[in-house]
């Protein structure tokens, strides 16, 4: 009842100040009054507190099961241990929704911090307020989580059980609204370039929000892999399901917007495009939430529909007709002048966007390709996951090749000393195609190989030539003058780090996907099973009680590996038992067990689900690089001298 | 304006069309046509839940009835809830056509016991088969429990239709049959 | 009316990941797996027959299994199902018809995406080419733009 109460006046105040915020922008544009900025700022502040509290008001509710709270009465349940409660906020709709509004006021008012430019910051600050208020609104008035029950029940039927299965499942959700709201700000700056006209500037202003972005959409798609492979229970990590094609598409725009955002930040060149491609990354995610919850396309995880699709719909209209409609109006003024070569850095990171832009294509179409058809003739299709594997993988290879050729090239025009070092990563690729396809690995798998030998020597070249070279001349240490290069240019090291965790999670999909094994036998207890050269041995069989699901649990060893423990959970709120499967990583393959069913009279019995697959301890280790490479970007160039805003400003 | 904001205002016009099509339509499209209709029914020969056994046999062979008389086979569940609206139903039908028409129950993937107190439950009159695999309900192209196919005097397999079914709409796929 | 069916169809599977009657499932090759992962479970919506755990997937993995010792070929399996299920039980869109236009949507995507990457480098090369002429709205906008500035910079 009072956490209720706290939370829709929280919310009516974050409202309230966000309309004010949006005002005092308006007002700052017309009057060019930086007092009004000002006040856009601090109402950006107290409107981020208001949501905030809210959030608390709703956890509030959550931990101390008040079930007079609707959104408390449909998704939690009292015997839940605490931490599922908490992350129950964001477990359905109308909490991911108030978590998203949270954020995106957060986002708004650290971003109007750092706003110094006098021309752009109302109208980015403005764009951000109304992009905040559409969350607000929806939360207040539309999918409101805070309605007072009149009748409230004794407990409640709890959350999904698979979110109870694994904590991942909390942390996900975190960081893909984290991410999505990222691309926000980019987003607002945009509009804001082409409403002021000063169409050059706004990507470097919005370079860190980008990749901070574009950081923790690429954790949150790793988390979800991750979260697939440990409790899904089929041995997957990826299965092109619509809710995670939903979140891949903003990735592949947000990453192809990186690169040629970096090509207008050094020669001033495909302006357009880049007004184009953040305005099309903002909206998929925004598309991504309309696919997944407007229940359009259906998916294992699509929430039951409601009022949100067509107002989720309207959303992505609007984005994208302000954001092209904006773009149409000032095309003519935004004109490129330059030309590019195609065997050139910005050439080839030319390329790279047009594959990945190509990739979202793909991916967009074949999500969208059975409700298409079925307009279009009726007929019902399935587009899955054989379908994009097929056709990702020489999309794939495109990639890859661009990668390691991009970097080593250099701007404007590719001089002849280093076609030398493109001569060697040929060689490279020749080589570990030839290495792979005599070791017996398929064709594919063997390109990969090389494709990445090709691409280690590139990223070693970049690495540590220039300090070889140097200390050469200086007759330094290498070791010291990579250091201190490092140290110098941790940003160029950064990229280098993060293609790296790429090209070691390209060699690792190739892998998993191309030699994956995966048996079923049923074992009676002691009996010793041969499999890929290991015993397999179940000891025991066990029930484990827990106040909120009851569980079976086989201990089997594996040979040399130890005891593992697949079992099977059954909550309190579900019929349906839910497999944890139990994973046994080592450096080259996984062991990966699941209990898929047990003698239930006598315990006798047990049948288990193998899944043996190569490498994918890499993926995961491809994910710390990435992540730490990333850091590394965003790591502040010279520490700013506490208190002195001049030089944080010139640092910017 | 030029040709090329034309364009992009089209294709967000038609993705808008798409999108409110797909939300005003996606619980029609949420039901899958047969891949059956028109074809011969599959046969098949399954044992019969206890009730049944006296007066039908141990088992029930349904090529003793395809293309003899019209059919209407009904699949379920105990562990559906559904199943527990229209089985009354059902039951209901088969005593008002059980002259002209053979109705057959499928208990899908079930526990025997539980089929058997099911059956028990609602009285029901017709005889059930007990099909533990889900054996029948793939050969039917079944995709979930409930489901009622309707099946022609020759034979073949007119109509289905997914979830329970209620009188008015069970009484027209009969009259279709019946013709 | 039919709202319910997509919520039926995700509970009304309380058998999976047990069997009826306590009898163990059979022993499945890795080819099973291959087979199934083609074919999309009709009770889940985003999941495989491979990766479902619902009744009627484990029922498609053993018929699999029961065919395949038959000595049937894939092709003929897979055949099985689309009988039954009609293509919409294939995740592989058909290569043919309508079904082409998502196949070829790489090549699609590329041309497209590509002309105009090309269009619009190359009139920005001829307008590096031809620099020397500035429009007359662009110094116009420049002249404006500067009017402005003067107007409003005492202000802040």
């Amino acid at each position: 009842m009072i956490p209720a109460a706290v939370g829709d006046v929280s919310l009516v105040v974050a409202v309230l100040f966000s309309l004010l915020g949006l005002l005092a922008a308006v007002a700052a544009w017309y009057s060019r009054d930086a007092r009004y900025i000002q006040m856009a700022k601090r109402a950006a502040l107290v409107s981020f507190l208001g949501t905030l509290a809210a959030f608390a008001a709703l956890e509030w509710a959550l931990l101390s099961d008040d079930f007079s709270v609707i959104y408390v009465a449909s998704n939690s349940t009292r015997a839940n241990p605490t931490w599922v409660k908490f992350a129950t906020l964001w477990a359905a709709l109308e909490g991911s929704i108030l978590l998203w509004a949270l954020f995106q006021t957060l986002y708004t008012w650290l971003a109007g911090r750092r706003m110094r430019d006098y021309w752009i910051s109302p109208v980015a600050l403005g764009t951000l307020f109304v992009i905040q208020l559409f969350f607000l609104v929806n939360v207040l008035f539309v999918i409101n989580p805070f309605i007072v029950l009149p009748h409230p029940p004794s407990d409640g039927p709890g959350p999904n059980p698979l979110l109870q299965n694994h904590w991942m499942m909390a942390v996900h959700p975190i960081l893909m609204y984290l991410g999505f709201v990222g691309l926000s700000v980019p987003f607002a700056y945009a509009i804001a370039a082409m409403w002021t006209r000063r169409y050059q500037t706004w990507v470097t202003e919005t370079k860190w929000w980008l990749i901070i972005a574009w950081g923790f959409l690429t954790a949150a798609i790793y988390a979800g892999g991750w979260w697939s492979y440990e409790v899904l229970g089929w041995g997957g990590y990826w299965g092109w399901d619509p809710v995670e094609n939903a979140s891949f598409i903003p990735w592949l725009l947000a990453t192809a917007f990186l690169h040629t955002a970096m090509v207008q930040e050094r020669r001033g060149l495909f302006r357009t495009w880049n007004f184009a491609l953040v305005t099309l990354a903002f909206a998929a995610t925004v598309f991504g939430t309309f696919l997944t919850r407007s229940g359009v396309i259906e998916s294992v995880h699509a929430f039951a529909g409601g009022p949100v699709g067509p107002i989720f719909l309207s959303f992505l209209l609007v984005i994208l007709a302000v954001g092209f409609g904006l773009l149409g109006r000032v095309s003519s003024e935004v004109r490129d002048v330059g030309a590019v070569q195609p065997l050139s850095r910005e050439g080839l990171l030319l390329f790279g966007a047009l594959v990945l832009v190509t990739m979202a294509f793909v991916v967009i179409l074949g999500t969208l390709f059975p409700l298409l058809v079925e307009a279009f003739n009726g007929a019902k299709v399935s587009v899955g996951a054989p379908f994009f594997n097929q056709l990702f993988v020489p999309l794939g290879y495109l990639l890859l090749l661009l990668m390691g050729l991009g970097p080593v090239l250099p701007w404007r025009r590719a001089e002849p000393e280093t076609l030398r070092v493109v001569v060697w990563m040929a060689i490279a690729l020749v080589l570990g195609t030839a290495l792979g396809l005599v070791v017996g690995w398929t064709l594919w798998v063997s390109l990969t190989v090389g494709f990445v030998l090709f691409n280690l020597v590139a990223l070693g070249w970049l690495s540590f030539g220039p300090a070889l070279r140097r200390a050469r001349a200086t007759g330094a240490s290498p070791l010291k003058t990579f250091f201190s290069q490092f140290a110098h240019s941790h940003r160029r090291f950064g990229g280098y780090t993060v293609h790296l965790g790429v090209i070691v999670a390209a060699l690792a999909i190739s892998f998993s996907q191309s030699y994956r094994l995966d048996v079923q036998k049923t074992l009676d207890i002691g009996q010793k099973w041969n499999v890929v050269g290991r015993d397999i041995v179940v000891h025991k069989l066990r029930l484990v009680r827990e106040p909120y699901r009851d569980s079976v649990v086989a201990d089997v060893e594996v040979s040399g590996l130890g005891v593992a423990h697949p079992r099977l959970n059954y909550y309190r709120s579900s019929q349906t038992p839910f497999a944890s499967p139990a994973v046994t990583y080592t450096w080259l393959k996984d062991y990966y067990l699941v209990l898929q069913a047990f003698d239930q009279e006598k315990g006798s019995w047990v049948t288990l689900r193998l899944v043996v697959t190569p490498l994918v301890l890499w993926l995961w280790i491809s994910a710390g690089i990435i992540i730490f490479g990333t850091l590394l970007i965003l790591w502040p160039t010279a520490a700013p001298v506490a208190g002195s805003e001049v030089s944080r400003e010139a640092a910017i | 304006m030029n040709v090329r904001s034309l364009i992009g205002l089209l294709v967000v016009l038609a993705l808008g069309v798409l999108f409110w099509w797909g939300m005003q339509t996606k619980d029609q499209r949420s039901e899958l046509p047969t891949a059956l209709a028109g074809r011969q029914a599959p046969t098949f020969e399954m044992e019969l839940l206890d009730a049944y056994t006296g007066k039908w046999g141990q088992k029930l062979n349904l090529g003793d009835y395809l293309g003899k008389k019209p059919i209407v086979l009904n699949f379920w569940a105990s562990w559906c809830t559904v199943c527990y609206e229209e089985a009354s139903v059902v039951e209901a039908a088969w005593r008002r056509w059980g002259k002209q028409v053979m109705f057959v129950g499928v208990d899908t993937q079930d526990e025997r016991s539980k089929g058997n107190e099911f059956v028990a439950r609602f009285g029901l009159t017709f005889p059930n088969v007990y099909d533990p695999r889900g054996k029948i309900g793939i050969d039917y192209g079944m995709y979930g429990v409930p489901e009622t196919f309707v099946i022609s005097r020759a034979g073949k397999v007119v109509e289905r239709h997914a979830g329970a079914v209620d009188a008015p709409t069970l009484e027209k796929m009969i009259r279709e049959v019946l013709k | 009316m039919k709202r319910w069916l997509l919520v039926l169809l995700l509970l009304a599977v309380p058998v999976a990941a047990q069997t009826v009657g306590n009898q163990p499932p059979p022993d499945y090759s890795p080819k099973v797996f291959e087979i199934a992962k083609k074919l999309r479970c009709p009770v889940c919506r985003g999941e495989s027959a491979a990766e479902s755990n619902a009744g009627v997937t484990q029922e498609m993995r053993r018929q699999i299994a029961e065919m395949l010792k038959e000595g049937k070929s894939e092709d003929e399996i897979i055949q099985y199902f689309v009988d039954r299920y009609t293509n919409w039980i294939l995740y592989e869109p058909p290569k043919k018809g309508l079904g082409l236009v998502v196949w070829l949507a790489p090549v699609l995507g590329l041309l497209i995406f590509g002309l105009g990457f090309y269009a619009y480098t190359r009139a920005a090369a001829q307008r590096e080419a031809a620099m020397v002429d500035v429009d007359d709205a662009e110094i116009a906008r420049v002249e404006a733009e500067l009017e402005e500035r003067s107007r409003s910079g005492g202000k802040s």
